[in-house]
């Protein structure tokens, strides 16, 4: 949620819940579902690259297949707003596909309305918020088990039972509006009191949040004659509709295809219910046929009920199951994915495919634009920005030394942001652009990859080392922050060194040959520091756990340091030219470089 | 026998590898002259410094560079033989 929206919705809900204690119950109510949706997302991520693909596959791997999938569940489950939920966890997880989910959606539809069967014909009904507390109880003791499956399970448990919860949450805030609406006040002759207790059904199935709710006020209504027939029809289409409400709420934390997924069921529900409507005389006289072919008797408003659920959803069915592709078209044009907040690539174009010089070119400028995204989280991990490699080096460490606020910077959200669609798309334009291996182009596009990859491997190893890095840099022990400042600061001055060797390469005479010296000073900083930590472990100054953390952690400088030193090397020089050439010859491997810095030491 | 010589020299000429050859050992002299005009560069700053990491970095930098000359002037030692080799072996009589 954008944060100024924060800022006034959350006096809003306290003046809420300052006025009402239903509102806070509901409040609550929604919270507490919400957060089962996470859970259970969460829980089936455990599964996925396994056990749960396959099952699904199996079971959702044809139209007929997912209808059923989503029949035999929400019957057991007594639910389609439970299942759509659970659709939604799938989708979001990528367990599924759009046209699967509606396919599920379809058998839920019909499904649920055995509920009415056994709310009319039987008296019962199954209550799915007495399961919510073991729920609760099996998931959390499952969640603190070893094994990453049964942690899954755990979550899915939890998830599950923080969903019943949070229905049930709902439902007794409402209880009271429930207890209110006596139906048989409002009676209502025609199609305008069609129309209004279609809206009535639909309101009170969104404040229940559970359309067998109102079924059964309906049902229990309709035997007793609190209302008429007609008026209970219309509630029965209302409730249909009203039902979407739940899968509605649950894709508002869900990614784009658990939206698409609400979307299609209140698509298919909204569809559904202006047929019945447009054609409820019709439906009328069919429900008398059956019934009567069924055995029911014509004054068994209840049961005819029943049937008039079945019959309509199964209508639609038969209507729109056909068409489910068509439908998950429709949805997806109407509910398109943001990418605006995805970094996408500025120089890669299918038409300079046939150049391959154009080829060659565009993918460099774009690794340097990968190469932009990837200083900026390197640089904002340490709590820095661009412009501070503008300053000198004094500067910079005085500003890592003076820096302690904590740095909340989610390495993971930006690498999805700032990295993987340009990264992403490099490689796909590669490998389309693959030439024969003879020509020369074909292997400076395999050295732009590796160079796209080291960038990557640079920005995986910062993501190591930021754990230590936000934990030791606030510690107890000054040891310990000045070497995890001192890390970050060598980090930073390579990144400034590389930033001052691109913008003065043409000023240089020997690009490559002068990198050299920056090889050796990654690998005397390695020496340095590791010899420092034995010292400091030696005198007591810090712990060997410290120790142990910091060597680990000054390897990974190491490696982000010479990771970004090769991608350099690749994308700001043209080593393809004669001189470039033979300057490479010249350059000194890393034994060489080593070997350096060792008669360096010694003297 | 001129007509000859000119032959050879002709077919030295056109010869693609061998100009390749004759470039690249071009390009590692120039190389190697800026290499010379660094180290100068480098050795006249190290005088003089006072401050010790800027010794030590020159001293690298030095340590370096003359490693990069050394490497250097063997490659082109190599090509040098290699091409006589061959100019020797193309100027025997048939």
């Amino acid at each position: 949620m954008h944060k100024a929206l924060l800022l006034i919705v959350i006096p809003l809900l306290s003046y809420g819940f300052w006025l009402s204690d239903t509102f806070k119950g509901i409040a609550a109510g929604i919270s507490i579902f919400l957060f089962g949706m996470l859970s259970l997302e969460q829980g089936f991520k455990a599964f996925t690259g396994g056990v749960l693909e396959r099952i699904l596959q199996k079971t959702t791997d044809s139209t007929w297949k997912s209808f059923g999938f989503g029949f035999v569940s929400a019957t057991l489950m007594q639910s389609s707003g439970l299942v759509s939920v659970i659709t939604i966890s799938f989708l979001s997880a990528g367990l599924l596909d759009l046209v699967a989910g509606i396919g599920i959606i379809f058998g839920s539809n019909l499904g649920t309305t055995t509920g009415a069967w056994l709310i009319a014909g039987l008296g019962l009904k199954v209550n799915i918020a007495t399961y919510a507390m073991p729920l609760l109880v099996f998931g959390v003791l499952c969640i603190f088990q070893g094994g990453k499956q049964l942690k899954g399970i755990g979550y899915i448990l939890t998830g599950l039972g923080f969903l019943l919860l949070g229905i049930q949450y709902m439902k007794e805030s409402f209880e009271h509006v429930g207890n209110n609406i006596n139906l048989a006040n409002y009676a209502m002759p025609g199609i305008k009191g069609l129309l209004i207790y279609t809206a009535i059904g639909i309101i009170v199935t969104v404040i229940m949040q559970s359309s067998h709710a109102t079924m059964l006020l309906t049902i229990t209504a309709v035997s007793v004659h609190q209302i008429t027939y007609d008026n209970a029809l219309a509630l029965v289409i209302g409730a249909n509709i009203g039902t979407t409400a739940t899968a509605i709420i649950a894709s508002v934390g869900a990614k784009i295809q658990g939206k698409r997924l609400a979307g299609s069921h209140l698509l298919i529900n909204l569809f559904t219910g202006i047929f019945v409507l447009l054609f409820i005389k019709q439906f009328t006289i069919a429900v008398d046929i059956i019934s009567t072919g069924l055995g029911i008797s014509i004054k068994d408003n209840a049961l005819k009920l029943a049937t008039f659920h079945s019959l309509f959803n199964l209508t639609a069915i038969i209507m729109l199951l056909p068409f489910i592709n068509q439908i998950a078209t429709l949805i997806e044009k109407i509910l398109l994915e943001k990418r605006s907040n995805i970094f996408q690539p500025k120089y890669l174009d299918s038409s300079a495919m046939n150049f391959p010089e154009t080829v060659v070119e565009s993918v460099r400028l774009e690794s340097i634009h990968l190469y932009e995204n990837a200083i900026h989280i390197i640089l904002h991990t340490f709590g820095l920005h661009k412009r501070d490699l503008l300053s000198d080096s004094t500067s910079i460490k005085q500003l890592i030394a003076q820096n302690n606020d904590p740095i909340d910077y989610d390495i993971d959200a930006n690498y999805e942001k700032r990295i993987k669609g340009i990264y992403s798309a490099i490689i796909a334009f590669i490998s389309q652009a693959r030439f024969s291996w003879e020509m020369e182009q074909s292997s400076q596009l395999s050295w732009l990859r590796d160079a796209n990859q080291n960038l990557v491997e640079a920005i995986k190893d910062t993501k190591h080392l930021q754990k230590n890095w936000t934990r030791f840099r606030v510690s107890t022990n000054q040891a310990t922050i000045d070497e995890y400042k001192k890390i970050a600061y060598q980090i930073v001055l390579h990144l400034q060194q590389i930033e001052n060797f691109r913008h003065k390469i043409e000023e240089n005479e020997l690009p490559l040959l002068s990198l050299d010296a920056l090889k050796a000073t990654i690998e005397d900083d390695d020496m340095q520091m590791n010899r420092t930590i034995e010292t400091l472990i030696r005198e007591q100054k810090i712990t060997p756990e410290n120790g142990s953390s910091l060597i680990n952690d000054s390897a990974y400088m190491r490696h982000i340091k010479k990771n970004l030193l090769k991608t350099a090397e690749t994308l700001f020089i043209r080593s393809y030219t004669g001189a470039a050439k033979a300057e490479q010859q010249l350059t000194l491997n890393d034994a060489e470089i080593k070997d350096v810095i060792h008669t360096m030491d010694t003297q | 026998m001129k007509k000859e010589k000119l032959l050879h020299k002709l077919q030295a000429f056109f010869d693609t590898d061998n100009h390749k050859k004759r470039q690249h050992i071009k390009e590692l002299k120039k190389i190697l002259i800026k290499l010379k005009k660094k180290e100068r560069k480098i050795a006249h700053s190290l005088l003089q410094a006072e401050d010790d990491c800027l010794i030590k970095q020159y001293q690298t930098e030095l340590k370096i560079i003359r490693l990069q000359r050394m490497k250097g002037i063997e490659i082109l030692q190599q090509l040098k033989e290699r091409t006589k080799h061959i100019k020797s072996v193309s100027q025997v009589k048939p």
